[in-house]
């Protein structure tokens, strides 16, 4: 799966659960940038791209995440890992 | 601290009867405000094909607030997110069996989800009065 896949699954996951039809995923995209980006938000979000992708994070590595980016990094390496 | 893990392993399935009294009914009412006719007025449900009065769907969700808060086996949840069809109307006087089972646990975010459904006996048939999902966050 490419990067640009993950981020156009993303972009669906984060439409639904943020209830934001016309919100574009991108690398450099974070909370800050959307309203309905709060607290419950990202744990709905964590949950359902857990969920979505069979994956499972560590509570540890997504507290240092500054964007989606980095979220997609994650993601990239657990998919690669059979995570 | 109990993580989202241990919960779901403590607490992986459960089952408990709820009544639906006259206690909980009239409580139900003056917290909600609502007096549409369907729910105290057995005349107006039996002609549109009810039984009797028709109880708040609602009265559900007080279930689950009860289990949440006082069944699982520790009290630092909360609730962040449920869901919930209602799948058959019930009467006061009920007996309701509420039976939950983990669905997905996450323990980067200390979440677990519970399917739940609410059942009536029904001359010895379990019918399906309610059914969704309720999702327990751990507090630290």
């Amino acid at each position: 799966m490419t990067r640009q896949e993950i981020l156009d699954q993303l972009t669906q996951i984060f439409q639904d659960i943020l209830d934001v039809d016309d919100l574009v995923v991108t690398d450099a995209l974070k909370a800050d940038d959307v309203e309905e980006w709060d607290s419950l938000s990202h744990i709905q979000l964590i949950v359902a791209i857990e969920k979505h992708w069979h994956i499972k994070f560590n509570a540890r590595e997504i507290m240092t995440w500054q964007n989606v980016g980095q979220m997609v990094d994650t993601i990239v390496q657990l998919l690669a890992e059979g995570n | 601290m109990m993580t989202a893990t241990q919960l779901s392993q403590q607490c992986p399935e459960l089952t408990h009867d709820y009544v639906v009294t006259d206690r909980v009914y009239d409580a139900f009412r003056t917290c909600s405000g609502d007096i549409n006719a369907l729910h105290v007025d057995d005349g107006f449900a039996h002609d549109r094909g009810f039984s009797g009065r028709v109880m708040y769907g609602n009265i559900l969700n007080a279930f689950l607030s009860h289990f949440a808060g006082m069944l699982l086996p520790t009290d630092r949840v909360m609730i962040h997110a449920q869901d919930i069809s209602f799948h058959a109307p019930f009467y006061l006087g009920d007996t309701l069996q509420l039976q939950v089972r983990c669905e997905t646990v996450s323990e980067a975010v200390g979440v677990v989800i519970y399917k739940f459904k609410f059942t009536r006996d029904d001359d010895g048939k379990r019918r399906l009065i309610a059914r969704g999902h309720i999702q327990i966050g751990i507090l630290a």
